[in-house]
């Protein structure tokens, strides 16, 4: 069975719309509305990648990041999803395997989510540009 | 004095005539005459004595004056002599900067500076020959600049610094510097951007939601110019964000931020890729004969770049060519934006770097913005090593440029 898209995200609107696009496309999707919810359904099954937003109530992206690195390493990439004035950095800060930035494009969204799922670049830093 | 002098001279012209009449007797005369003579050199020695006496009260009542007004000021007063050991201080910066006593304070400066980790607000630390009283003791007077320290309690201090030339009793040269507290104000501010942060970055969930809708919407029907529109409007909105996010984050967060290594041309080409689909009616053209690379943080030059583009767009509203050129001269490239717009009238380009101040503002040519792009863009420019400047002529047209070291030179 292909490997799922777990999308961490506590925007009710914005998580069931990136659930709908990659469930378009083709992807098994499941969701969870804040860090804690997401280390339930990682515990569960280990997804193909991982789509993080890092301000949520209960437990934050940064929190959930150090959690999961310390339980799983780097069992699964993680793409961060940010607002932050630069989205490359916050990626950098928690040793992120790439990002997006908010707004984004829903292309990219998909591109990214492949890429990932194809196994991400050599090496696994960020490397792409923002734009 | 006069007096005195008047009264001595009397004495002496009638005293002996006096003498003479009231004794007759030669001998006896002789002898009343030194005890006279003995009793006046008394009497004027005393009255000397007690005048000075006065004087040096009167001076030294001044000097515990002056002392006096010096501890009571509001700001910190340092006062350093030529071999730039501070000789004396007062009460507020013994209270600025924490420490027990004023004799804490009274050290060479430069030991001063080492002890108080004396620093830039951008967390350099400030060369000892560019403290202010350095410079005052070298003869110049030091306009206030800001500067922070950190106290002996461990917390930082922000003060505004000024620093003038003394000139000391036998031409000793001697320098007062006065550092005034402006740690409340900063505070304020910091609690301002932070604020503008925090909002910026809410706008921009709910903008990722219409932004991506639209695109669904269009990606299921598509045809429907609105859903272009939306994402257009959606597109500029969060510039317009993202430029009080970017401010508030340089003001927030001073200092070097990220470098990368690349070609200021091809950035150039991406900018002008990303602004043309917003603007047809200009003619967005690029010149960069040349690679220039620099190294430096990409993504905000991209933002000065995609911020005088919008300038040049937005303030030419009838249309036109938008020329891009990237020259390198000097190792240094520069990168000139000139558009055949408004121009910008005379009286408000002293003004236009200003942050939150609109050239347009209150006339029949404002085509709205929030006066933050130039503030941030030589902001940007700056803390690279570069410089921003422009001409602009009302009816014809602006220029703006600014200029970058190159990756090479900056190296050497």
């Amino acid at each position: 069975m292909r490997r799922s898209v777990l999308v961490v995200e506590d925007d009710q609107d914005l998580s069931s719309l990136l659930e709908m696009v990659l469930a378009d496309a083709g992807h098994r999707v499941r969701t969870a509305p804040d860090g804690r919810a997401a280390l339930a359904a990682v515990a569960e099954e280990m997804p193909g990648v991982i789509l993080l937003d890092m301000r949520m109530p209960v437990m934050n992206g940064w929190e959930f990041a150090r959690e999961f690195r310390a339980r799983y390493g780097r069992a699964c990439p993680i793409v961060v999803v940010t607002a932050a004035e630069n989205a490359r950095l916050r990626a950098e800060e928690i040793g992120a395997e790439d990002w997006l930035a908010k707004p984004f494009d829903l292309d990219d969204v998909l591109y990214t989510v492949e890429r990932q799922l194809a196994g991400g670049d050599e090496g696994g830093a960020p490397t792409r540009s923002l734009h | 004095m006069a007096a005195y002098a008047l009264v001595s001279l009397l004495w002496i012209a009638f005293s002996d005539a006096l003498l003479v009449h009231l004794v007759p007797d030669p001998v006896l005369r002789a002898r009343a005459q030194t005890v006279k003579g003995a009793f006046f050199v008394v009497v004027t020695s005393a009255l000397l004595l007690e005048l000075i006496r006065r004087g040096d009260l009167g001076l030294r009542t001044l000097g515990a004056e002056v002392r006096a007004t010096v501890d009571s000021m509001v700001d910190a007063v340092l006062l350093v002599d030529e071999e730039g050991r501070i000789v004396e201080t007062n009460r507020a910066a013994v209270e600025l900067l924490g420490v027990a006593a004023k004799e804490d304070l009274l050290v060479p400066l430069r030991d001063w500076g080492r002890r108080f980790d004396l620093r830039y607000l951008d967390g350099t630390p400030v060369p000892y020959d560019r403290y202010a009283a350095v410079r005052a003791l070298a003869g110049e007077r030091i306009k206030a600049y800001d500067a922070m320290a950190r106290r002996a309690d461990g917390t930082d201090v922000y003060f505004s610094v000024s620093a003038a030339p003394v000139e000391g009793a036998g031409h000793r040269r001697l320098a007062v510097a006065v550092l005034r507290d402006v740690t409340a104000a900063r505070r304020l501010d910091e609690m301002r951007e932070e604020f503008l942060a925090t909002a910026a970055h809410e706008f921009k969930t709910p903008l990722a939601v219409v932004k991506a809708y639209a695109q669904l919407m269009q990606k299921r029907a598509p045809g429907d110019p609105g859903l272009t529109v939306i994402q257009r409007q959606v597109d500029r909105l969060n510039r317009l964000v993202q430029h009080l996010l970017d401010t508030s984050r340089l003001r927030l967060q001073p200092g070097e931020g990220r470098r990368d290594t690349f070609d200021v041309s091809s950035l150039v080409a991406e900018a002008i890729e990303e602004a043309r689909p917003s603007t047809p009616g200009h003619a967005l053209e690029a010149e960069a004969p040349a690679p220039a690379v620099v190294h430096a943080d990409r993504e905000r030059i991209l933002r000065v770049l995609t911020s005088l583009l919008d300038n040049a767009i937005r303030f030419s509203p009838a249309g036109g060519p938008v020329h891009v050129r990237v020259e390198t001269q000097d190792g240094e490239v520069v990168v000139s934006v000139a558009d055949h717009g408004l121009g910008i009238p005379p009286e408000r380009q002293p003004r236009i770097f200003e942050r939150y101040y609109r050239a347009h503002a209150g006339t029949d040519q404002d085509y709205g913005g929030l006066g933050l792009g130039l503030d941030m863009s030589r902001e940007i420019v700056t803390r690279h090593g570069g410089r921003m400047w422009f001409e602009s002529v009302p009816g014809q047209g602006s220029t703006f440029h600014f200029s970058l070291p190159l990756a090479a030179q900056e190296a050497s």
